[in-house]
C-alpha cells in the first residue's frame, strides 16, 4: 500500500512544497496528472525516479544511498549516522524532490527507488532474516576474517568452488549467519554484517563538498577582449556560411545532413577547422537561420535577413540562446568512431547534451576569471551529476560544451567572460554592441590592387565591396584584392565603371590609386564592348515609330523603359506585366517566348519551406511561474472533482443548453472577470472547432493573452490556448 | 580596445598600419618572427609562418615573447586560435636536435621518443639514418645533414642544429673603411647573418649587398667562395672587394669561362658551375677543393638547380644568399630557404628609399596605341608570337624616342628582350647596344664610358639585368621583358636606384601597347614593386609627344 502512502503525504503537502516538488521534477506536470493519486502513481514510477536521481549531485546520492538500506520507518538521526552530520541539510532537498517522504514514525523511501539504485546499493547484500550477533565477528578466525575483508565494501558476492564443501573461513562464517547462501556457488554478505564491519558507515569516503575546480587565471580584461573578438567572429562565421550557401546551396545527403566533401569546403572557406565548420552550420540551423528544402538542398531561411538587420547582442542572443537547449552535438561529427554522423543530420541528438551544457556553464560560473583544467572540471561535473545512468556523464560533452562556448564567446580565453556571465543571468547582453570592435565606414586602397577595411565594414559598404573585389584575408580586418576578374564582376552586376571609381573615392580613406583607376576604366570599357545586361522582358517593332511612341508615353513610366536600339526597348518588369500594361494603354503587343532572356550573377536564393529547427530531445522543459502555478490549481481542482466527476458532467452537459450566448467582448469581459475575483474557478465553456460545431469544455482559466486564453483543460489535462473570438459563452461551475 | 598599429587576421597575416605612430617601434618587435610579405604605401603584410616561428625559436625568441608582442601592438583581440597554434608550432622546435657526437659522429638527439619514434618511421627520413644508439638517440650520416634537416623541416619536427659550422681555412680579411663607412642596415644584415651561422638578406637593388657580403667575409675571416651570375658582375665584385676590404688582388681568384683561377677568396659564375662536361658537372667540384670557411650566392633567387642540389651536401658550411627580389616564378622560395638558409634580414624598400640610400624612383607606365594595322596583325598572330608582336610594335620605337630626347643629358638605359627590337632601337638612337653575344670587353668598356658620362645612353639586352652597377644612370625605359617575371621588372628599376650624387631621382618608364597581352603581362610585372609601395603613374603616348608627364 505504498502509493497509498505516498499519495497521502502528498495530500498533506502544502502549496509550495508541491511547487516545489514540480519545479524539480517537471517530468510529473507534463501533462498535469488529474488527481493526486495518480501524481503519487507517476512520482514513484521507475523512469520518473530515476530522473530525479539523475538529477542529484554525488553527496545527495549517498545520503539517498544511505536512506534506501536502512530499514523504514528511519529518522535523520539514523541517517546522519550511517554517513554525516553534513546529511541533515541534505535530507530536506530529498524530501522536497519527494525522493523521500514522511509517513508513520518517520521517513520512507518509495519501493522502485531501490531498484533505480540498483541491486547492491552502495556495494550492500540483503538484510538477512536470521538473528546475528554481531559481536561474535570479532572472534572470527582469521580465515573468515579474509573473506569478511574482501566482501566489506563490496560487491556483496563471493563465490565459492562449492556451497556444500565451503572452505574453513567461510563454513564459520555460515554457520554464524554472517553469510547467506545464495546459489551452488555464490554466499552474500547480510547488510547488517557489511555496515556494523563498515564501522556503522555506509560508504568508505564521503563525498560532502563538490572538488575544486582548478585552473589559470585570466586577467578580467584578456577575458573580454578575447571574447569580444570570439563573438564578433561567430557572427562573421554564420554570416559568411549562409552567404556562401544562399549562392551556392549545399545539396543534404539522402541519409540526412551534409556530406564530408561540402563540409571540407565550409570549413576551408571559414578557414576553421572541420569540427568548427560543423558546429558553425548547427548553430546557424538550431537557430532557424538555416533548413534544409524539400528538395534537399540546405538554404538560408528568411530569418536569416531579419538576424542580419539585428544589433549585434541581438545576433548573437538568437545564436546562444538555441544553443544553450539543443540537445544536438555538433562534436559527435567528425569523431573517428561516429565516421558517418553527418552535421545538419539526424544522429546528433543526445538526450545528456543540454543538461551536461547547463552544468557545464554552471561550474564555470563558479569560477570567475579562471580557465578551469580540464580534469578538474570534469571530477567536478562527475561530483554533481555521479549518476551511471546512460553510461554516466560524458567527458566529451564537457570538452565540447567548453569548446564551443569559447567559439560562441561564452567564455574568453577559456574563462566565463561577462557576456557570457551576463547571458547565463538574463541580464541584458547590451555590453556586446558597445564593446564589439567600431565599424569603420573607410578603406585603405593601396597601389598593388589591395584594398585594407581596417576594422569591421559598414554592412553596406561590404556587401559593395564583396561584388567588386576578393576576400584575400578575413579577422578584425579585411584585405580585399581587386582584379580584372573583380571589377568585372562588379561590372555584372550593373554598376558601371564611373560608379565603382565614385564609390571608391567616396569610401578610401586614401587617393584611389592611378592604376587601379585605369584598370577599372579598361575593363568598364571592354565590357562595354559586348552589350550583355540584365532584363526581365523586352519590347522590339519593326516599326520605329511605335517604339518612339513607346517611349514618350508617360503611362508606361512604371516599366522604366530603355531604348537599347531602334527597335528593342528592355523593361524591368516581367514580360507579363509589361503585356498587360501596354495593353490597358492602347497597344496590341504580342508575348515572345522567354528564349533570350538573360539573367547574370548570382541569385541569391532562400528556403521556400519555413524555418523549422530541430526539436529538442530528452529534455522537459523548465516550466515557469505560470505554468507552475497552473499545473498545482488543474491537480487541485482535479482532486476535488474526481470524486464528483460524474456530477460535473451532468452539470456540465446541462450548461451547455443552457449557456447563454456571447459576443467575444462580452466573454471577455467575463473571463477577466473571473480571474480577477475568481481566480480558482474551474469555468464550463461552450467552445467552436473549424467547422463551427460546438463543444462543451470544462475549463481551469489560467491567462489571458492576445485574443486567447490559456486554461487547463479538463477533458485532455493539458494546458491549452483557446480563441476568445471561438468561445461561444461562459459559466462558472 | 587598444589602439595598436597591428591587426592580427585569423588566416594568419599580421597587417600593420604603418602611418601609425608605433608602427616603426612594432615592426621591430615584429621582425623576427613574422615574415615580411607586403609592403605598399599605408598597411604593410606580414605571414606568421612556421619556418619564421621556428627561426624565431632558433634565435632565442620564445613563444610567450611572441605572444605578448603581439598582443601589445594588436589593435583587436588576437583570435585564440592563433595564440594557441603559436605556442604548439614554437613548442615543436627544439624537439629533436641534431649534434656533433665524439665517437659516433653526426647524431639526431631527441627530449621526446614519441617524437624520434614518429620521424624514424617516415618514409623520406628512414633512409638517412644510421644506427640506433640508443632511446633518444640514431646516427645519421654526415653528408645527409642537409637532407635530414629538411625532410624533418617538411614533416613538421624542425631539429635545432648542433652540429655547428666548420671554420675553413682561416684567412685574414677585414673591412677598410677609409673613404667610406658601412651604413647601419649593412651591418645589422651581416650580424643577422653572422648569429643565424647561414641563411638569405634580402636588399633593394643599390642598396649596397656586395658590401653585406664583404662585411660576412670580415666576420669569418675565412677563405670564401663567392657565386656570382657572370662574369661583369664577377669583376664588379673582385672591384668592390678590392675598395672596400683588406684583400689585395693576389687573394682573389676569378673561376669563370676565361680564366680557372683559385685563390683564398674565389668568385666564380652560375654559368661555369652548371657547364656540363661528357654529361658531368666538371666544376662543382668548386665546392671541394678548398676548405672554404663561407660561400657567397649574390643573386640567389636565380641559383640553378644543380647547385641547389649541390648545396645541400655542404651544410657544414656557412652560407650566404643576397637577393633584392626573393620571387621565383617556379614558386622555389621555400627551396632556397631550407637549403641556404632563413631569411635573416628583410626591409621594405620604401624605408631604404626614406634613408636615403636608394634613389627615390618614379615609375610610370606609358601607354602606346596600336594602329589600326598594327591591331589587325596582332589578332590574327598566332598565340605563342603575340606577346613578342605587341611587345615590339614599331609605334613603341617613337615613343621611345621621344622619352630619350626629353631627358637628353641625363644617363639613360633601353632596356629590352628581343635583340632584332634593341638593334632596331640602337640604329634609331644611334647609341650603342649591349647584348648577350657582345664581348666581355666591349661589354666592360661600353660600361664604363657610360659610368663617366663618355657615353649619356645604352641599349642594354637582359645581360644587364642583374649585377651591373651603373651609379650615375637616372632613367630606364622598358620596352620589352621576359613575358610576366615580377623579378626582371624589380632588378631592372634596381639600375637606376643607387643614390645620385646630386640626390635626384630617377625614372623608370615602361613601355606598353594598350589592350593587349604586353598590358597583361606588364601588369604582373609590376606587382613586385608594387607590393614594395611603388606606385605607377600610367600615361598616354599622346602626353609623351605632348610633353605632358
Amino acid at each position: 500500500m505504498e502509493t497509498r502512502s505516498f499519495a497521502d503525504y502528498l495530500r498533506s503537502l502544502d502549496d509550495a512544497a508541491l511547487i516545489s516538488l514540480f519545479a524539480h521534477r517537471p517530468d510529473l506536470i507534463s501533462p498535469v496528472p488529474p488527481d493526486v493519486a495518480s501524481l503519487a502513481i507517476r512520482a514513484t514510477s521507475a523512469p520518473s525516479l530515476a530522473r530525479a536521481v539523475d538529477a542529484l549531485n554525488a553527496w545527495q546520492l549517498q545520503v539517498l544511498e544511505a536512506c534506501a538500506v536502512t530499514p523504514e520507518p528511519f529518522t535523520e538521526k539514523v541517517i546522519s549516522a550511517l554517513t554525516d552530520k553534513a546529511a541533515l541539510f541534505v535530507i530536506p532537498g530529498l524530501l522536497e524532490r519527494g525522493l523521500i517522504f514522511t509517513g508513520k514514525d518517520g521517513y520512507y523511501v518509495p519501493t522502485n527507488l531501490r531498484e533505480v539504485l540498483g541491486n547492491e546499493i552502495a556495494g550492500l547484500g540483503p538484510e538477512t532474516m536470521a538473528k546475528l550477533s554481531l559481536k561474535k565477528l570479532e572472534d572470527a578466525p582469521p580465515a573468515s576474517k579474509k573473506v569478511l575483508d574482501a566482501m566489506v565494501w563490496g560487491p556483496p558476492r563471493g563465490s565459492v568452488s562449492d556451497i556444500k564443501k565451503p572452505s574453513v573461513g567461510v563454513e564459520w562464517l555460515l554457520k554464524e549467519n554472517f553469510l547467506i547462501p545464495f546459489n551452488q556457488k555464490t554466499v552474500l554478505l547480510p547488510r547488517e554484517v557489511a555496515i556494523h564491519l563498515r564501522g556503522g558507515k555506509i560508504h568508505r569516503e564521503l563525498l560532502t563538498s563538490s572538488p575544486a575546480i582548478v585552473g589559470e587565471n585570466r586577467d578580467e580584461k584578456n577575458i573580454s577582449l578575447a571574447a569580444i573578438a570570439n563573438i564578433s567572429t561567430v557572427l562573421r562565421w554564420v554570416e559568411e556560411l549562409l552567404n556562401f550557401w544562399a549562392q551556392e546551396p549545399a545539396d543534404a545527403l539522402r541519409s540526412g545532413g551534409l556530406g564530408i566533401r561540402d563540409l571540407k569546403e565550409i570549413s576551408l572557406h571559414l578557414g576553421v577547422d572541420e569540427s568548427c565548420a560543423a558546429f558553425v552550420m548547427e548553430l546557424a540551423y538550431i537557430s532557424g537561420l538555416l533548413t534544409i528544402d524539400p528538395d534537399d538542398r540546405i538554404l538560408p531561411t528568411t530569418n536569416f535577413d531579419i538576424w542580419l538587420t539585428l544589433s549585434p547582442s541581438e545576433k548573437w542572443q538568437r545564436l546562444v540562446a538555441p544553443w544553450l537547449t539543443t540537445s544536438r552535438l555538433s562534436g559527435l561529427v567528425g569523431k573517428v568512431e561516429n565516421k558517418n554522423i553527418a552535421p545538419l543530420g539526424p544522429e546528433l541528438d543526445r538526450a545528456a547534451a543540454a543538461s551536461t551544457r547547463t552544468l557545464t556553464l554552471k561550474l564555470l560560473q563558479e569560477i570567475p576569471n579562471c580557465e578551469p583544467n580540464f580534469e578538474s572540471i570534469y571530477k567536478a561535473a562527475l561530483w554533481h551529476r555521479p549518476s551511471k545512468r546512460y553510461g554516466g556523464l560524458q567527458g566529451d560533452y564537457i570538452a565540447w560544451a567548453l569548446r564551443e562556448a569559447e567559439w560562441l564567446g561564452i567564455t574568453g580565453q577559456g574563462a566565463l567572460s561577462k557576456y557570457g556571465a551576463e547571458l547565463l543571468d538574463g541580464a541584458e547582453l547590451d555590453s556586446i554592441n558597445q564593446d564589439m570592435p567600431k565599424t569603420v565606414d573607410h578603406i585603405l586602397i593601396q597601389s598593388d590592387h589591395t584594398a585594407i577595411a581596417p576594422g569591421p565594414l559598414e554592412h553596406e559598404v561590404a556587401q559593395v565591396l564583396a561584388i567588386i573585389a576578393d576576400i584575400e584575408s578575413r579577422g578584425g580586418a579585411t584585405v580585399y584584392r581587386f582584379s580584372e576578374a573583380t571589377i568585372r564582376r562588379g561590372l555584372d552586376h550593373g554598376k558601371t565603371g564611373d560608379e565603382i571609381k565614385i564609390f571608391l573615392t567616396k569610401t578610401s580613406k586614401t587617393p584611389v590609386p592611378q592604376p587601379l583607376e585605369y584598370l577599372i576604366t579598361d575593363v568598364a570599357k571592354k565590357h562595354g564592348k559586348l552589350r550583355v545586361g540584365s532584363t526581365s522582358s523586352f519590347i522590339r517593332s519593326e516599326d520605329p515609330s511605335i517604339i518612339t511612341q513607346i517611349m514618350n508615353d508617360k503611362r508606361l513610366d512604371v516599366l522604366s523603359l530603355r531604348q537599347i536600339s531602334t527597335d528593342v526597348i528592355i523593361c524591368n518588369m516581367d514580360s507579363a506585366d509589361s503585356i498587360s500594361l501596354l495593353r490597358s494603354c492602347g497597344y496590341l503587343p504580342a508575348g515572345e517566348d522567354s528564349r533570350g532572356t538573360l539573367l547574370s550573377g548570382p541569385r541569391i536564393m532562400r528556403a521556400q519551406s519555413k524555418a523549422r529547427p530541430p526539436r529538442i530531445i530528452g529534455e522537459v522543459e523548465v516550466p515557469d511561474e505560470i505554468q507552475l502555478q497552473g499545473a498545482l490549481r488543474a491537480l487541485r481542482t482535479g482532486e476535488k472533482s474526481t470524486h464528483k466527476q460524474s456530477t460535473l458532467r451532468n452539470i456540465a452537459s446541462n450548461a451547455l443548453g443552457s449557456l447563454p450566448r456571447t459576443t467575444a467582448n462580452e466573454t471577455l469581459e467575463m473571463l477577466s472577470d473571473f480571474l480577477q475575483n475568481q481566480p480558482t474557478k474551474s469555468l464550463s465553456i461552450g467552445y467552436a472547432d473549424n467547422n463551427g460545431l460546438v463543444s462543451h469544455r470544462i475549463i481551469d482559466p489560467l491567462k489571458l493573452s492576445a485574443g486567447s486564453l490559456m486554461a487547463r483543460d479538463h477533458a485532455t489535462g493539458e494546458i491549452t490556448s483557446f480563441r476568445i473570438a471561438r468561445i461561444t459563452g461562459v459559466a462558472a461551475l | 580596445m587598444s589602439d595598436g598599429p597591428l591587426i592580427v587576421q585569423s588566416d594568419k597575416t599580421i597587417l600593420l598600419d604603418i602611418d601609425h605612430p608605433l608602427s616603426t617601434e612594432c615592426r621591430r618587435a615584429i621582425a623576427p618572427f613574422a615574415e615580411l610579405e607586403r609592403s605598399p604605401e599605408h598597411i604593410h603584410t606580414y605571414r606568421l609562418t612556421n619556418l619564421g616561428l621556428w627561426n624565431a625559436r632558433a634565435a632565442g625568441h620564445d613563444a610567450e615573447l611572441v605572444i605578448d608582442t603581439l598582443i601589445k601592438y594588436s589593435r583587436y583581440a588576437v583570435p585564440h586560435s592563433i595564440l594557441v597554434d603559436v605556442a604548439e608550432t614554437m613548442s615543436r622546435y627544439g624537439r629533436l636536435r641534431l649534434e656533433a657526437d665524439p665517437v659516433h659522429g653526426l647524431i639526431l638527439v631527441t627530449t621526446d621518443v614519441g617524437v624520434l619514434e614518429e620521424v624514424i618511421r617516415a618514409k623520406k627520413i628512414a633512409p638517412l639514418l644510421g644506427a640506433r644508439i640508443d632511446n633518444e638517440t640514431i646516427v645519421v650520416h654526415p653528408s645527409q645533414r642537409g637532407a635530414i634537416k629538411q625532410s624533418l623541416l617538411r614533416l613538421g619536427w624542425p631539429a635545432e642544429d648542433f652540429a655547428g659550422y666548420v671554420d675553413g681555412q682561416a684567412h685574414e680579411i677585414a673591412l677598410k673603411e677609409s673613404d667610406w663607412k658601412i651604413r647601419p642596415y649593412q651591418s645589422l644584415a651581416a650580424e643577422g647573418f653572422w648569429h643565424g651561422g647561414s641563411g638569405v638578406v634580402v636588399l633593394p637593388c643599390g642598396a649596397g649587398k656586395t658590401i653585406v657580403g664583404a662585411a660576412a667575409m670580415a666576420h669569418a675571416k675565412a677563405t670564401t667562395l663567392i657565386l656570382v651570375t657572370n662574369t661583369v658582375a664577377a669583376r664588379q665584385w673582385r672591384d668592390e672587394l678590392l675598395r672596400r676590404t683588406t684583400l689585395n688582388e693576389d687573394e682573389i681568384g676569378e673561376y669563370s669561362g676565361a680564366k680557372k683561377e683559385i685563390r683564398p677568396v674565389t668568385i666564380a659564375t652560375y654559368q661555369v658551375m652548371t657547364k656540363k662536361k661528357n654529361g658531368v658537372y666538371a666544376h662543382l667540384d668548386l665546392f671541394d677543393t678548398h676548405d672554404w670557411g663561407l660561400i657567397i650566392y649574390d643573386e640567389v633567387h636565380l641559383l640553378p638547380a644543380p647547385i641547389f642540389r649541390f648545396t645541400a651536401d655542404i651544410q657544414s658550411r656557412r652560407r650566404l644568399g643576397l637577393t633584392a627580389t626573393l620571387v621565383r616564378e617556379d614558386g622555389m622560395e621555400g627551396e632556397v630557404f631550407s637549403l641556404i638558409g632563413p631569411k635573416r634580414f628583410d626591409v621594405p624598400w620604401k624605408e631604404i628609399e626614406a634613408q636615403g640610400y636608394i634613389a627615390p624612383a618614379e615609375c610610370i607606365e606609358v601607354r602606346v596605341n596600336l594602329t589600326e594595322a598594327e591591331r589587325l596583325s596582332y589578332a590574327t598572330a598566332e598565340p605563342e608570337e603575340r606577346y613578342r608582336y605587341c611587345a615590339t610594335t614599331r609605334t613603341k620605337r617613337n615613343v621611345v624616342e621621344e622619352l630619350v630626347s626629353h631627358h637628353a643629358g641625363e644617363q639613360i638605359l633601353v632596356i629590352g628582350q628581343y635583340l632584332d627590337q634593341l638593334d632596331d632601337l640602337s640604329e634609331t638612337l644611334g647609341v650603342p647596344v649591349i647584348k648577350g653575344e657582345t664581348p666581355i670587353k666591349e661589354r666592360e668598356k661600353l660600361f664604363a664610358a657610360f659610368r663617366t658620362g663618355e657615353i649619356t645612353c645604352l641599349v642594354v639586352s637582359k645581360v644587364a639585368n642583374f649585377s651591373v652597377d651603373l651609379p650615375e644612370a637616372t632613367i630606364a625605359i622598358q620596352v620589352s621583358g621576359a613575358f610576366g617575371s615580377r623579378q626582371e621588372e624589380a632588378q631592372r628599376l634596381g639600375r637606376i636606384l643607387r643614390p645620385k650624387a646630386d640626390g635626384r631621382g630617377a625614372k623608370f618608364y615602361s613601355v606598353v601597347s594598350r589592350d593587349t597581352i604586353d598590358q597583361d603581362f606588364a601588369q604582373n610585372r609590376q606587382r613586385f614593386l608594387a607590393e614594395q609601395g611603388y606606385s605607377y603613374k600610367i600615361i598616354d603616348a599622346d602626353d609623351v609627344f605632348q610633353g605632358k608627364f
